[in-house]
Parts: C-alpha cells; sequence; structure tokens
C-alpha cells in the first residue's frame, strides 16, 4: 500500500520504518530531510506535507502537539491541499479529544475519513512494534488501517467515534500521573517511618496496591533512576489536554491538577527532562526526605 | 500450639477456625459472646484476655483500631497481665505504626516478644485463607510464627522491625485509595468527553494505567455496585493513620489528605458502608455527571 508518514522524531522515525520493513511503499515528511536510515530501506523523501498526501492513500501523522497537527493538515502545503476523496487521515500524535472531533469534521467535509489513534509504550514499544493503539473513528476506516497498526502495535482497540482515541490517552496519562504519585506518597511514608521501601515495595506486590506503576516506576523511585524513560514535559502537556479538557467540559479533577503542579515543581528544579517516576523528587522536597535515603547511608557508612 | 485469640469479629473468626482447623488449641476471647462454631471445633471460651494470654503461648489480637488494641493488652484483666516470659504478642490489626514501635517495647520489657501482622485481603481473604501478611518484628520470632500465618494467608512478607508491617498496611492503603482516585477521574473525565468507559477501560488494561483497582474497582465504577467489599468507613480509618502519621513524621500526603475528604464527601450522603470505590461519586457530584449515566439510559430505553 501507498502509505505517507509525516513527523519523523523518535516515534515516528521507528513507527515509519516498521511500516517500510512491512512491505509498503511510504512517502516521508519532517521538518528535516528524511532520516538516511529510512531513505535507504526505501522511504521516499517529500517536500510538503501536500506532497505526501498527493502519493498516499493513507497518511500518517505522528507530531508533539495540536497545533503541530492542525499546521500538517491545514498550514501552507498541508495535506488538506493534497488530499483526494476516499483517503484516510490517521493522527497518532497525542493531541486534545476536543480540537480532534473538529479536525475530523474538517477532513470529512474534504470526503476522506480520520482516525485519531495516539499510542502508549513510548519508544521502546515503537520500535519493537508493541505500542498500545487507542483509536476513535468509523468502524470501516479502523478495518482498512488495522493491519498497518499490527505493525506498529500489539493492543489495538477502536474505542469509539472521532475523539474517544484521544480521550483514552489522556484518560490513560491521568492515570499513571496519579498512581505514580501515589507510589510516590507511600514509599516516601514508608520511608519516613523507618521501613525499607524496597521490602515494603515487595510486600505490596500481588495485592490490591500492586500495578505497573508500582512494578516500574516505584523500582526507579528506590533505585534512583530519573533517565527517561517517559520525560516530565511530555507528560505535562498530557495533564494539560487534560486539564484544559476538564475546564471545557465542566468536570473537577483535583488530584490530576495537583499532580500537574507536582511536575511544575520538578521543572524548577531543572527537571524537565526527568523520567516522571521523578514526581516523587517534589513530594521528598517537602518532607525533606529522600526515599531510601536512611539505608543508602547505612550502606555507605 | 496453644494459642490465644482475641477479637472473632468478621476477620477475627475465620482466621481463628483456619488455626483450629489446622490442629491448634485455642483460647478464645471477646467482647461479644464467642461464635458457637469455633466452639463446637474445640475453642475454648475464656473470661478475660488475661485468662487467654495466660493459656496461650502465642497471643493473636484481631481489634479495630489502636485504642482497642491497647486496651486488649494493657486494660484491665488484659494480655499483659496474662502474660509469661517467652510468650509471644502477634497483632494482626491494622493500627497506628507509631503506637506500635511503643506497645512492642513495653511487650519486650515483660520478657516476651512482639510481632505486627496487619493483612490486606479482606472477609473473602480471611475466609479463604488467601490473606497477605505484612510483618513487622526479629526474623526469629517470624520464624516461629510463620506456620501460623501459613494457615491464614499467602503473602506472607517479614518487611522489617516492629512497625514496620504496619507501615507497609497503610503504604498499601494510601496507594489503594490514591489508586481508586485515579481511575475515577480517567474514567468520569472519558465518560463526560462523550467515550464509553467501559471500552476506555478496556483499551487501558494492559498498559501503564493497568492496576488491579483498574480491574476491579474500575469495573465497579461502571458497573454502579457499591455494596461492600471493602467499607469507606474502614478505609477512612486507614488514612487516618496515613494523615495522623504524616502529621507526626513531619511530612505532606497532599492526594491522600484529598481522597480522605473525598470519603468525607461520601459519608456526608450516606456513604459510610459504601464500597471504597464509591469515591468516584464525590467526584461524580464535583461534575454533575455519572460515568456511564448514558449507557445506563440507553439500556433502560
Amino acid at each position: 500500500m501507498k502509505v505517507g508518514f509525516i513527523g519523523l522524531g523518535i516515534m515516528g522515525r521507528a513507527m515509519s520504518a516498521r511500516l517500510i520493513g512491512g512491505g509498503h511503499e511510504v512517502y516521508l515528511h519532517s521538518h528535516k530531510p528524511a532520516p538516511k536510515e529510512l531513505t535507504d530501506k526505501g522511504g521516499r523523501d517529500c517536500r510538503s506535507c501536500r506532497e505526501v498526501a498527493s502519493h498516499a492513500e493513507v497518511i500518517f501523522t505522528m507530531v508533539p502537539d495540536t497545533r503541530d497537527v492542525e499546521d500538517v493538515l491545514f498550514g501552507e502545503s498541508g495535506v488538506a491541499q493534497g488530499l483526494t476523496p476516499g483517503r484516510i487521515f490517521v493522527d497518532m500524535s497525542s493531541i486534545s479529544p476536543i480540537a480532534t472531533k473538529d479536525l475530523a469534521r474538517r477532513i470529512e467535509q474534504l470526503g476522506c475519513e480520520y482516525l485519531d489513534a495516539p499510542v502508549s509504550g513510548g519508544d521502546v514499544g515503537a520500535r519493537e512494534g508493541t505500542l498500545t493503539i487507542m483509536v476513535g473513528g468509523s468502524e470501516t476506516a479502523f478495518a482498512r488501517v488495522k493491519p498497518l497498526f499490527e505493525l506498529m502495535g500489539r493492543n489495538v482497540t477502536l474505542v469509539g467515534a472521532n475523539g474517544d482515541g484521544q480521550t483514552a490517552k489522556v484518560a490513560n496519562q491521568i492515570i499513571v500521573a496519579l498512581t505514580i504519585e501515589a507510589v510516590g506518597e507511600a514509599l516516601l511514608f514508608a520511608s519516613k517511618a523507618g521501613a525499607d521501601p524496597a521490602k515494603v515495595r515487595q510486600a505490596l506486590m500481588g495485592g490490591f496496591a500492586s500495578s505497573r506503576i508500582l512494578e516500574v516506576h516505584g523500582e526507579r523511585m528506590i533505585t534512583r533512576n530519573f533517565e527517561p524513560g517517559g520525560r516530565i514535559e511530555l507528560h505535562q502537556k498530557d495533564l494539560n489536554n487534560a486539564l484544559t479538557g476538564a475546564r471545557s467540559l465542566q468536570i473537577s479533577l483535583p488530584n490530576t491538577a495537583k499532580c500537574q503542579q507536582l511536575f511544575n515543581a520538578c521543572i524548577a528544579h531543572g527537571g524537565s527532562a526527568w523520567d516522571h517516576s521523578a514526581m516523587v523528587r517534589a513530594l521528598e522536597d517537602l518532607a525533606n526526605h529522600e526515599v531510601g535515603s536512611d539505608k543508602r547511608q547505612k550502606g555507605t557508612a | 500450639m496453644k494459642i490465644a485469640f482475641i477479637g472473632l469479629g468478621i476477620m477475627g473468626r475465620p482466621m481463628a477456625g483456619h488455626l483450629l482447623a489446622g490442629g491448634h488449641e485455642l483460647y478464645l476471647h471477646d467482647l461479644r459472646p464467642v461464635p458457637q462454631d469455633l466452639q463446637e471445633k474445640g475453642g475454648h471460651v475464656c473470661r478475660s484476655n488475661q485468662e487467654a494470654a495466660a493459656q496461650g503461648e502465642v497471643v493473636i489480637t484481631m481489634v479495630p483500631d489502636t485504642p482497642d488494641v491497647e486496651a486488649a493488652i494493657f486494660g484491665a484483666e488484659g494480655v499483659a497481665e496474662g502474660l509469661a516470659p517467652g510468650k509471644i504478642v502477634v497483632d494482626m490489626s491494622s493500627i497506628s505504626p507509631i503506637a506500635t514501635k511503643d506497645f512492642a517495647r513495653r511487650i519486650n520489657q515483660l520478657g516476651c516478644e512482639y510481632l505486627d501482622a496487619p493483612v490486606s485481603g479482606g472477609e473473602v481473604g480471611a475466609k479463604q485463607a488467601t490473606l497477605t501478611i505484612m510483618v513487622g518484628g526479629s526474623e526469629k520470632t517470624f520464624a516461629r510464627i510463620k506456620p501460623l500465618f501459613d494457615l491464614m494467608g499467602k503473602n506472607i512478607t517479614l518487611v522489617g522491625a516492629n512497625g514496620d508491617g504496619q507501615t507497609a498496611k497503610v503504604a498499601n492503603q494510601i496507594i489503594v485509595a490514591l489508586t481508586i482516585e485515579a481511575v475515577g477521574e480517567a474514567l468520569l473525565f472519558a465518560s463526560k468527553a462523550g467515550a464509553d468507559p467501559a471500552k476506555v477501560r478496556q483499551a487501558l488494561m494492559g498498559g501503564f494505567a493497568s492496576s488491579r483497582i483498574l480491574e476491579v474497582h474500575g469495573e465497579r465504577m461502571i458497573k454502579r455496585t457499591f455494596d461492600p467489599g471493602f467499607r469507606i468507613e474502614l478505609h477512612q480509618k486507614d488514612l487516618n493513620l496515613a494523615l495522623s502519621g504524616a502529621r507526626a513524621l513531619k511530612m505532606s500526603l497532599p492526594n491522600t489528605a484529598t481522597c480522605q475528604e473525598l470519603f468525607n464527601a461520601c459519608a456526608a450522603h450516606g456513604g459510610s458502608a459504601w464500597d471504597h470505590s464509591a469515591m468516584v461519586r464525590a467526584l461524580e457530584d464535583l461534575a454533575n455527571h455519572e460515568i456511564a449515566s448514558r449507557e445506563q439510559k440507553k439500556g433502560a430505553a
């Protein structure tokens, strides 16, 4: 199939490589010239989003934020100018669910289909083709694109209509942030009370407190490994989608708001590029105590 | 082995039953009459905690709260008056980690050993002998009591010294409450944004947002089954231990505090005996929107 891919950052590069590897003819565009590793394998570098859209039946985009998707679609030499009826535009970026509904409507007016298909699983998932993909759109468009999704990810779910994929991604990021905070408070309490947080984490695994976050991010907090992983500045963008969404939907998300503020405190201390598990550092600042520090002092004594 | 068992409520009664079934000789006491089924299985009825402690080599307590443990052990005709050097006191109640360290010290002064061994897993876990048991105390004492723990539970961890078992339990209850809140905010956001919360929950399982809480409590929120389960008033007691502990330890637990307040809001609406997953109702009140209300209306139409 002739496929377009716009946005060749850490994620997009790995994802488009998997489409090329799957035997598809892939038309590429990014701010910078397409990476050599992709053109060497047969990827075709295009000069504009419009050019990509004029060649491809299905056009993917993977860019940072809502405004970037708007630019790709409706900016100068954008996708919209190259589209002909019957094509499918698939936005795999993580952006506003509310803006997504509007973008989808405008693409449909051109006689084309729109899928929102944000992912979770990070750069590791992108390279290994194990991303979780949350899709919003029609069943027929989903069925046509599904074989391509399966080259990039493993858990692929059609959540509902346009926007619902982005909504699911926001829900995912709310839970991830708030569970990191929960594990942070619990391990900090345990450590400050004099217990070994590693032992406490171990005792809690398998019970009702168990989660992927306790497993992975809990361990990061204990071993002080804050190399990203999922960077705080990216998670902040997702929580911003949650909080501006909450404002326009008129609902309260009290702990999401607080987690965003804790991330702000991390950034105030130079932590934009820390792994999001480092949210615990903001709690540690408040407590004037570091998780596991007693143990480490004993270890070095 | 001769075992004194004090506190024969919803939890203590099946736990004592497992010890009897394991071939041990039990000396029972409760503020209320000793249940008939335990007497029929050979349990001896004692008139006081002192009398039970005088008979048992090991004294197990399973009572509601810190003052109850203090009264059972150090009150008039209490356990302390019946102890002789070499005996072991095992408190399986969920109480203050800080008070626990004091109780242990006072028991040690009588020439006896102390273990704090709170459980999670609820009434079902107690009946099925699948409790998670988090233990604080010496390795030697733990080794002696381990065969008894094995009759009552499945995941049994020696977390550290006295108090550390209670600390682990508090950490567990922090994570459980805050993850319920996280799942509540996420599903509420999804529902209010117009997505099907059941589909969103399904799309999120398996990724980084996955947890036992998303699985079990998330489903309760969608299906509106708030029969306990684990009652809000009991979880409030545990969060009180966390928050009064945090005050004594001089540390901030911002989201634990919010969750306690959301439980207060549930209690204000008559929800003390609702399952703790009903914390979402406080968020729903704030949002003036109920999760899955759309689906239910469709179902009813």
